[in-house]
């Protein structure tokens, strides 16, 4: 029997605007949110086990995909699944992370996942400060995951 | 020769850049691979009281949370002046072993695999993980994933915290085992035992009986001939945690061996106009002599195939038969070829879980004595472990107060660095001839860092539509841009 959702934020909580996922993962945590909240610092294949086991997913990230700072994107795994042989193993994409999940174990991986991402302003220093645009944004997500779960009630 | 100039890459975290001259025929006159530095965290640590430290290193690198962990709690033992209780360190050591099983296995089939599984030269479209679960099956993916995720469940019932661990203390350990946890622990572990074993019948069965690909593996263009380091413990065997550190050079001749800061003895660092990143080499071999390799070199490599180099053996049975038949297979030590990497790798997974499941049977475990308390003025400490990809050096100095004032730390692949150069040299020079250069000449050329696993992106994961791109520059005799390939 799944559990019905789980939110995980991803992200670098030192790292500028990195950290947003983490940030609306610990906001939605304290605000007592009926959900499963996980953080997780890197997109590997921790985020493929962290989703097993549950109805529905709600995955925050950060992006840099040249859109407006503060941009917030929801877009489907099949957006982000790269075929590009890895550089590294750190180079695991987030797609690539879920897709092998629905590959590997299809029955034990959420029905339902939904995918936000935060486009990031500045990445290069190591500061707990993010940017104005993506503390708004931040701020967008905590509400509209909240919705989101919500709806998941009724 | 012409006047080379390349500017480091700074538009994403984690780019790589592989700039390529030819000659007038056409042909590779040199190469360069580049990278970002290592992103400043020295300087975010001054100012922070040291036992916080282990759990803020963790993020600097998602992937390789555990060893910067491990190190720093190596080095706040020396800042405080306490050596951990037997215990203590065998936790630490479950911990870290665990660890090590998960990241080689990630290493391995998302990575190496790929290459040889699905094929080198094919469709780069299905040379990724989701090609390789496709080629072998799901089910023996699915299996290799699940014991691989045995792995993280040990890593975090000891951490303390999903993640990032948080257990660590000056001294020892904060969490103590339970006989349940340690009855799973030990369950657990002999599925990652089985999970090596596969792990090294995959290597077999697919490459080492391979005639193609064991051209490739005993080429000289994946060989590159330098000295090594890494750490050995009292038997002179592999060791991961804690050991004595042991330097050879390019022919094998041990070069010395020392602990703690007297690293700072044998190693020195090289600064490069044209990249972010030091260039670390043998001190006690002379002054710097170029990123050159042969005898004479005293450029070093670390990681799995430094410690199958700098070693007698391995500390556990089945590794160790492994270990023989590796050395065995190539018969001169040291052993030059870069692709080799992966099947030390697959070695050191088994001797790994083989740990974990010693460990887990070992009766003190499960003690209550797993932390000494420090009672001594924190003063400065070098934390040195095995990461999984090689030599990781961690030294703090803090005030009286135990805040960090100064910190330096030296990763693999910072240690890596002039091997890597010369690794994607030596593959261009052999790949690309008469000015053809195509996609697939990127992969053969990728072969060639791929083995030390780089830790390029290690603080940022941002999705940015493909990670860790790589670009490879072409330029011609003139110095002007001839072709540029992007995996991004």
């Amino acid at each position: 029997m799944k559990t019905k959702c789980v939110v995980i934020g991803i992200g670098n909580p030192y790292l500028q605007d990195d950290r947003a996922g983490v940030v609306v993962a610990e906001q939605l945590e304290r605000d007592g949110l009926a959900c499963q909240i996980e953080v997780v610092h890197t997109v590997g294949l921790e985020v493929m086990d962290k989703v097993q086991g549950f109805e529905r997913a709600i995955i925050v990230d950060a992006c840099k995909l040249g859109n407006a700072p503060g941009s917030i994107l929801e877009v489907t795994m099949d957006d982000i699944f790269t075929t590009h042989a890895l550089v590294n193993s750190h180079a695991i994409t987030l797609g690539t992370t879920l897709k092998t999940g629905y590959v590997c174990f299809p029955e034990e991986m959420p029905s339902e996942i939904r995918i936000l991402l935060i486009e990031v302003k500045e990445i290069k220093e190591f500061t707990q400060q993010m940017s104005p645009e993506v503390e708004r944004a931040v701020a967008e997500v905590v509400e509209r995951i909240k919705g989101m779960v919500g709806a998941m009630a009724t | 020769m012409k006047k080379i100039e390349i500017n480091p890459m700074t538009r994403l975290e984690g780019h790589g850049k592989i700039a390529i001259f030819l000659d007038d025929n056409g042909n590779v006159d040199d190469a360069f691979f580049q990278t970002v530095e290592f992103r400043g965290y020295e300087k975010f640590l001054q100012g922070m009281p040291m036992e916080e430290v282990p759990r803020t290193v963790s993020t600097v690198c998602g992937v390789c949370r555990g060893v910067h962990f491990t190190a720093a709690m190596k080095a706040s033992d020396g800042v405080f002046g306490v050596t951990p209780t037997s215990a203590g360190r065998k936790l630490r050591e479950l911990y870290f072993s665990s660890h090590y099983v998960e990241d080689h296995t990630v290493i391995l089939y998302a990575l190496a695999f790929p290459d040889f599984v699905v094929g080198p030269e094919a469709n780069p479209a299905e040379r990724n993980v989701v090609g390789l679960i496709n080629a072998v099956g799901a089910a023996t993916g699915k299996e290799v994933l699940r014991r691989r995720s045995l792995a993280v469940k040990i890593f975090e019932l000891l951490g303390g915290k999903p993640s990032h661990p948080v257990a660590a203390l000056p001294g020892g350990w904060s969490k103590q085992l339970t006989e349940e946890e340690r009855k799973q622990i030990e369950a657990w572990s002999e599925e990652l035992v089985g999970l090596g074993e596969l792990t090294l019948k995959v290597f077999d069965d697919v490459v080492l009986k391979n005639d193609k690909y064991m051209q490739l593996v005993t080429g000289d263009m994946y060989k590159v001939e330098v000295g090594y380091m890494g750490s050995v413990n009292d038997q002179g065997q592999v060791a991961y945690y804690d050991g004595t550190q042991k330097v050879i050079d390019s022919a094998g001749k041990v070069v010395g061996t020392f602990k703690g800061k007297e690293y700072l003895d044998f190693i020195s660092e090289r600064v490069l106009p044209w990249s972010y990143l030091k260039f670390p080499y043998q001190k006690k071999l002379g002054a710097w002599k170029g990123i050159v390799e042969g005898p004479g070199t005293n450029i070093y490599a670390v990681g799995p195939l430094a410690r199958m180099n700098i070693a007698q053996g391995m500390d556990t049975p089945k590794a160790q038969a492994h270990f023989e038949r590796f050395h065995a297979t190539f018969g001169a030590r040291p052993v030059h070829h870069i692709l080799a990497y992966h099947w030390a790798r697959a070695i050191e997974l088994l001797n790994a879980a083989e740990k974990c499941l010693a460990l887990s049977r070992d009766p003190e475990i499960t003690s209550k004595d797993i932390w000494n308390k420090p009672t001594s003025c924190p003063g400065e400490g070098v934390g040195i472990i095995e990461a999984s990809r090689g030599t990781l050096i961690h030294h703090y100095v803090t005030d009286s107060k135990g805040i960090v004032t100064d910190a330096n730390l030296i990763v693999s692949t910072t240690h890596n660095n002039a091997p890597i150069n010369l690794a994607v040299k030596k593959a261009a020079k052999h790949f690309i001839k008469n000015g053809e250069v195509s996609q697939g000449m990127l992969n053969y050329v990728e072969m060639a860092f791929r083995p030390y696993d780089l830790c390029l992106a290690c603080a940022t994961h941002t999705v940015n539509g493909g990670q860790s791109p790589l670009e490879v520059e072409i330029f011609d005799s003139n110095g002007g841009l001839y072709k540029t390939l992007k995996n991004f």
